[in-house]
């Protein structure tokens, strides 16, 4: 371009460099209300949710890994001896699996504001769950009286693991189970029904990945 | 001095650092906090918090991304302090064996050694500093949130890291059974904290971005945070589940890996079994050269734009390049098992894939070199290991192309060039990248400015040297030497290994200069007197609350006039901003 041509352009003044928008919203609370500019006093629960999420996305990963190693090792070793799968697992998932129809239930009830028919089927449900873990102490209880111990051949290790890490991340959802049951929600900063709903989506993923790790034992022995 | 001290290491300043005390108080305001009107945090409420909760124990998202950086420069200093001994113990055996007593002697010694100057640099440096570090201090006021969105769990995440560098450090010191063991619950506790790092940090990002901060408004540090912090929660946990199976191998007698790791007399027994592990485990360790990286991408990305003084070239298609990092980086881990057996046809799906990891890298580096382009850079210390990472970053690139390539994999795997590749793309990059942001964010992180000259002195020495000890190492892989062992008299090769170890010694004594740069600006470096003295646009660098922050535009909003008012910070309205026609000659 000629040097001698007049170039038009336009220039930006920014008026106030300090800053600008809105003056801040009084008593703001403790909260950001996300991407929508949302403030109030009741912080949004939209994190909760979405930290659940991705926390069964990093358990189901971390599951995900045990089953890999699983098809690997199963696959490529001589030394694999398969497990019959103790009977009363079936029992133990038919407890499992009723165990999130009642926690739904539960659920209903708070909706509707039925507080005791929600803490009865909460308290089943928690019941249910310690049924299950104690079903499963009996499965193991049942392998090491036919002498097949955690140690014996790869295909037991991983029965053993399996069940095992399912049943310690079912013991952290029966502890959340407990926390919605005695906590009081009204200094919380979640309401008792949000509490109960991601205690309800981490206890359902459980209850999957339960069918999934079963279904991986049985047809994979 | 105590205060200002015990300051440095819990992120709060001393009242001399004048007008970014304002920014401090409000930031960092806590329910039950008393602030004066201008924003100031009062004494009396400061000193309620008490030195535990102020310092050890707080919530606070800039305290713990402050801490984070003081580990890593801990663990980088003792890592590099590590590769002397080896190289030293390298060269000069005997040498070696009298300075280091009885750790050199054993072969396990020697393995312990490259496993802790491996493990510290990795987890505690190149995965902790960029994200955790800077991700902690920066990501929330860069969305103009108050706070991370789970500060328990971060406070959490940092003791466990810690509790994990100590662990990982004192495995060296036992014997090599217990250590190994030691090492390993080391490990399972740093994924621990990493995972809780990723899941607040993908919650924050996505749940807590302040008023107007639509995705497309996002800062590009902030995606890369953003996706970094996805792929760690896929990657990590898998990491757990092989640190879960090696521990049962360790402790209750079972056969997942066999016990090869532990036992030696086993090693050989056990041959299949270690594919297992090593599937596992390059699943992980592929990914996480990825997870090192990602955030130097968004911040070399940033700095560049800032310094440049440019808009991003093509933001939206950086955006899609860092996605596609992290999307490759995790299914090409099929690449280290190359060497170990396949099915026939892996290889190749594999080594496409690899390869396709160019198409991301490739968008990074156009639009960094667009970005450039007849622009006018700010030259400074910071913009200068920006572009030492570009070419750290491109040299690296060089070489991981004939990586992905399964035949040359086969005869480079497990040597020199390997090792030469990986300390220049993801090690010495990324630190660089961390020392850009270092020298960008020092002003906000501690009120002062680091020292330039002595910067510069410091980048061109390390620049020059870190080329000068992994470049000769890519030659000496495809002489096709073995990886480094007890074997000196094959490292003498040439004369090659005297070199690397002295450019090493002195690479190494460069760092000093940093150091002292670092502590000596903390004590009397020069102030920052203005809120926003790098004339950036994203959120960090006002001195307004954070509550009555809105972003009303993009990050890169700059007009390349070179005027002082050359840009428009993300939180001005568009009603604030008035446009005039003006003429000039051209």
């Amino acid at each position: 371009m000629p040097s001698t041509t007049l170039e038009h352009e336009v220039e930006l003044i920014i008026e106030d460099v300090g800053g600008g928008g809105k003056p801040p919203a009084p008593g703001g609370g403790d909260e950001d209300g996300g991407g929508k500019g949302r403030r109030g006093k009741q912080p949004s629960p939209r994190r909760y949710y979405t930290g659940i999420t991705l926390a069964i996305v990093s358990i189901l990963m971390f599951f995900m890994a045990l089953a890999s190693a699983f098809i690997v090792r199963r696959g490529t070793g001589t030394d694999w001896i398969p497990v019959h799968i103790p009977v009363i697992l079936w029992v133990n998932t038919t407890v499992l699996l009723f165990s999130s129809f009642t926690l739904e239930m539960a659920r209903r009830c708070l909706a509707k504001g039925n507080l005791v028919e929600f803490r009865a089927l909460w308290a089943g449900t928690t019941l249910l769950g310690l049924l299950f873990l104690a079903g499963q102490v009996m499965a193991w209880r049942q392998l090491f009286l036919q002498g097949i111990f955690v140690a014996s051949n790869p295909g037991s290790s991983f029965f053993y693991v399996f069940t095992g890490l399912h049943g310690v991340h079912l013991l952290g959802g029966v502890a959340a189970l407990l926390y919605v049951a005695v906590r009081d929600f009204a200094k919380a900063k979640v309401s008792r029904p949000v509490a109960a709903e991601i205690v309800g989506h981490y206890w359902h993923f459980m209850d999957g990945l339960w069918v999934f790790l079963l279904a991986l034992l049985y047809l994979g022995k | 001095m105590l205060r200002a001290g015990l300051g440095v290491f819990g992120g709060l300043v001393d009242g001399e650092m004048g007008i970014h005390d304002e920014s401090y108080g409000m930031e960092s305001q806590e329910p039950g906090l008393e602030f004066s009107p201008n924003g100031e945090l009062s004494h009396a409420a400061g000193c309620r918090r008490g030195f535990l909760r102020r310092f050890l124990f707080s919530t606070d998202h800039k305290t713990i991304g402050l801490q984070y950086l003081w580990l890593a420069l801990l663990c980088v200093f003792f890592g590099m302090a590590m590769s002397l001994l080896m190289r030293v113990n390298l060269m000069w055996p005997e040498a070696g064996a009298n300075f280091l007593r009885g750790f050199s002697k054993t072969p396990e010694h020697y393995a312990a050694l490259t496993l802790l100057h491996g493990s510290l640099m990795v987890f505690f440096v190149l995965t902790a500093a960029p994200q955790a570090g800077l991700g902690n201090y920066l990501l929330p006021l860069q969305i103009g949130a108050r706070e991370t969105a789970f500060p328990h769990l971060n406070l959490l995440a940092v003791w466990l890291t810690a509790a994990s560098a100590a662990g990982i450090t004192a495995s060296f010191f036992l014997a090599p059974e217990r250590g190994v063991q030691l090492w390993v619950v080391g490990v399972a506790v740093f994924c621990l904290a990493a995972l809780l790092v990723a899941i607040n940090f993908s919650v924050t990002a996505i749940d807590l971005r302040g008023a107007g901060m639509a995705l497309p408004r996002l800062p590009l540090t902030v995606w890369a945070w953003f996706i970094n912090a996805l792929l760690s929660v896929l990657i990590f946990s898998i990491l757990l589940a092989a640190c879960a199976l090696l521990l049962s191998d360790m402790w209750i007698g079972t056969r997942f890996f066999h016990t090869a790791f532990i036992d030696r007399g086993a090693l050989g027994a056990s041959g299949v079994a270690v594919v297992t592990w090593q599937r596992l485990f390059w699943f992980f360790a592929q990914a996480e050269v990825y997870v090192a990286m990602l955030p130097c991408f968004g911040i070399v990305t940033h700095l560049l734009a800032t310094f440049a003084r440019r808009p991003v070239w093509k933001e939206r298609a950086v955006v899609l390049a860092l996605c596609g990092v992290g999307a490759f980086g995790f299914c090409i881990w099929g690449g280290h098992m190359f060497a170990t057996g396949m099915n026939p046809g892996m290889p190749m799906l594999f080594g496409v894939l690899a390869l396709s990891l160019g198409v991301p890298a490739s968008v990074l580096l156009l639009s960094w070199f667009a970005t450039l382009w007849n622009g006018r850079l700010l030259w400074n210390t910071s913009a200068l290991f920006v572009l030492g990472f570009i070419s750290l970053f491109l040299s690296g690139c060089f070489s991981g192309l004939f990586l992905a390539r399964e035949d040359i994999a086969l005869l480079a795997n497990g040597g020199d060039f390997v090792s030469g590749h990986f300390h220049l793309v993801m090690g010495v990059s990324a630190t660089f990248a961390v020392l850009a942001a270092l020298f960008f964010w020092f002003p906000k992180l501690f009120g002062r400015w680091l020292n330039e000259p002595l910067g510069k002195v410091h980048f061109w020495l390390t620049f020059v040297g870190v080329f000068c000890v992994f470049m000769p190492m890519h030659w000496m892989g495809l002489m096709g030497r073995a990886r480094p062992g007890m074997d000196a008299a094959a490292a003498r090769h040439g004369g090659v290994g005297t070199f690397i170890t002295l450019a090493a010694l002195v690479t190494v004594a460069a760092q000093g200069i940093f150091l002292f740069n670092l502590l000596e600006t903390l004590w009397r470096g020069e102030l920052v007197l203005e809120c926003n003295p790098w004339r950036a646009t994203t959120l960090e660098w006002t001195d307004r609350a954070v509550d009555g922050l809105r972003a009303f535009r993009g990050a890169y909003e700059f007009d390349e006039s070179g005027s002082i008012d050359d840009f428009i910070p993300q939180y001005v309205a568009p009603d604030r901003v008035a446009y005039r026609q003006v003429s000039r000659s051209g």
